[in-house]
């Protein structure tokens, strides 16, 4: 995907249709539609939508209160499908991401183009007070190719920078928000088979003291699971770290889940060849169980004074939100929804 | 000269070249396609080398076989189709949506784990490693299939 170098010129917009949608005023009411391309209005009572209104603002999420803080926003592409909602979200695309949704040939992998997109841009509208129109936002990737916002040279939001990541499978797509720290998540389906077996996977791609604990296990659907779980971290540690995966192969740190300080991340022997100095154990990890269907690993940058191999790192504090933008949104960590493995 | 007699000859000369081995793929006779001769030369455009010319001496009824390939050989056709065969398997592209050589990994929808999964399917069918770094930059199946040739070259050399 092209990046931009232009600035961010419109900003602070508030969040109305712009034209050709009509907005009528009746008695103190705004009623906004919305026009399709061909000029004709939608029916007000859309099946599925609440109360039609396919405009209506995102409301204020809860704000981040400390960098250990990650919210999560994630939506489930089976369960969108009114065609008049995929075109709004589209709109809210820009031309090249536009461009990336029609190279993909399926249309299954073009929704979830449309839709990643149109979630992360809402999502970064949500926490940025709402006031910035989801369209404006800008991307850059680092040199490593990872995606970052390009926020506009005098916009305060760029004081206390807020740091994203994606991560989607075929059936749930999720954007992980933090503040001031850099962030990565990854999701997959629990059911997820391999082609390949499972430790000649493990001995290829992990280290050994992992595949030793995966060894261990003599269920084989508990090994597969254990896998994906270990899977999840590596790959949140690997985005959050932004340097790609050969800046941070899956063989040369170790993740340990079940230590009584939580998740705690290791460099094996092998990293301390020259090239791998940036590998830093400085990070928060989180997993937990999303519908009893995903596993999600977050893991975000630790930059507390008080790290040292005796404390106890404070638990990440994690919110989750199902959403379907503009219409719905969910609070499901605190419910049986989200259940924290460690 | 009719082209069959062009093939036949083409085929022997081939056999006999020490100093293109990699002409010693017998399907090249094939692919005279498009054949333009004139007096003394003869050239046509292959899949595999760039330009072949073939100059015959007035005297000689034997060939002898130049070729020039500009910038770098392409990987094999079979090794492309390999490829592909293991990105469908592990994809599970369904039947009607081509994989070629340009497809792109993450068009087919190919994620992470889909990735090393078919990087590992690769080194157990061609016996290689491929590093990380080499696998990061792996978007196409024809940049698999180049990567591949290069290791296999590399390993044998």
């Amino acid at each position: 995907m092209r990046h931009h170098h232009l600035l961010l010129r419109c900003r602070a917009m508030p969040l109305l249709p712009l034209p050709p949608r009509t907005l009528r005023v009746s008695g103190g009411l705004v009623h906004h539609r919305l026009i399709r391309c061909h000029g004709m209005p939608i029916p007000r009572r859309t099946p599925g939508v609440s109360g039609g209104r396919l405009f209506a603002s995102l409301p204020l999420p809860p704000p981040l209160q400390s960098p250990r803080e990650v919210h999560v926003w994630y939506l489930c592409p089976d369960e969108l499908n009114n065609q008049s909602q995929l075109n709004m979200y589209e709109e809210l695309l820009s031309p090249s991401e536009r461009e990336y949704a029609d190279s993909m040939k399926a249309t299954m992998l073009r929704k979830d183009v449309v839709l990643s997109r149109a979630l992360l841009r809402t999502t970064l509208s949500r926490y940025t007070g709402c006031k910035i129109d989801p369209r404006s936002f800008e991307f850059k990737k680092n040199k490593f190719g990872k995606p970052e916002v390009l926020w506009p040279l005098d916009d305060s939001t760029a004081e206390q920078p807020l740091h994203f990541n994606i991560s989607h499978t075929t059936s749930l797509i999720a954007c992980g928000i933090a503040i001031n720290a850099h962030i990565g998540i990854d999701v997959e389906e629990k059911k997820r088979n391999t082609t390949k077996n499972i430790l000649s996977l493990a001995r290829r791609y992990f280290t050994p003291s992992e595949v030793d604990s995966l060894a261990e296990i003599s269920d084989s659907d508990a090994q597969r699971k254990e896998f994906l779980k270990l899977w999840t971290l590596k790959e949140a540690y690997v985005k959050a770290l932004g340097m790609g995966f050969s800046g941070a192969p899956f063989s040369t740190f170790s993740i340990m889940l079940e230590t009584s300080k939580g998740i705690r991340i290791s460099k094996t022997s092998n990293a301390s060849r020259p090239g791998y100095d940036h590998l830093s154990e400085n990070w928060l990890f989180t997993l937990a169980e999303l519908n009893s269907s995903h596993y999600m690993s977050v893991c975000i940058e630790d930059s507390s004074r008080s790290q040292g191999p005796e404390d106890s790192p404070a638990p990440v504090g994690l919110k989750v939100w199902k959403t379907v933008p503009f219409v719905e949104d969910t609070l499901v960590s605190g419910t049986e929804a989200v259940k924290l493995i460690a | 000269m009719p082209a069959f007699v062009l093939q036949l000859y083409i085929a022997m000369c081939l056999q006999s070249d020490p100093e293109c081995p990699a002409l010693l793929d017998s399907r090249i006779h094939l692919e005279v396609a498009n054949v333009i001769s004139s007096r003394s030369s003869v050239s046509f455009r292959s899949q595999k080398m760039s330009f072949v010319s073939i100059r015959s001496r007035p005297s000689s009824l034997r060939f002898k076989i130049c070729c020039s390939a500009t910038g770098e050989a392409q990987a094999k056709k079979e090794t492309v189709d390999k490829v592909c065969m293991i990105v469908k398997k592990q994809l599970a592209v369904p039947d009607g949506t081509p994989v070629t050589a340009e497809s792109k990994f993450s068009e087919l929808g190919a994620d992470s784990l889909d990735t090393v999964e078919i990087v590992m399917g690769l080194e157990e069918e061609f016996n290689i490693t491929v590093d990380e770094t080499s696998a990061q930059d792996i978007a196409t199946v024809q940049d698999a299939a180049d990567l591949i040739e290069k290791l296999v070259t590399e390993k044998t050399a």
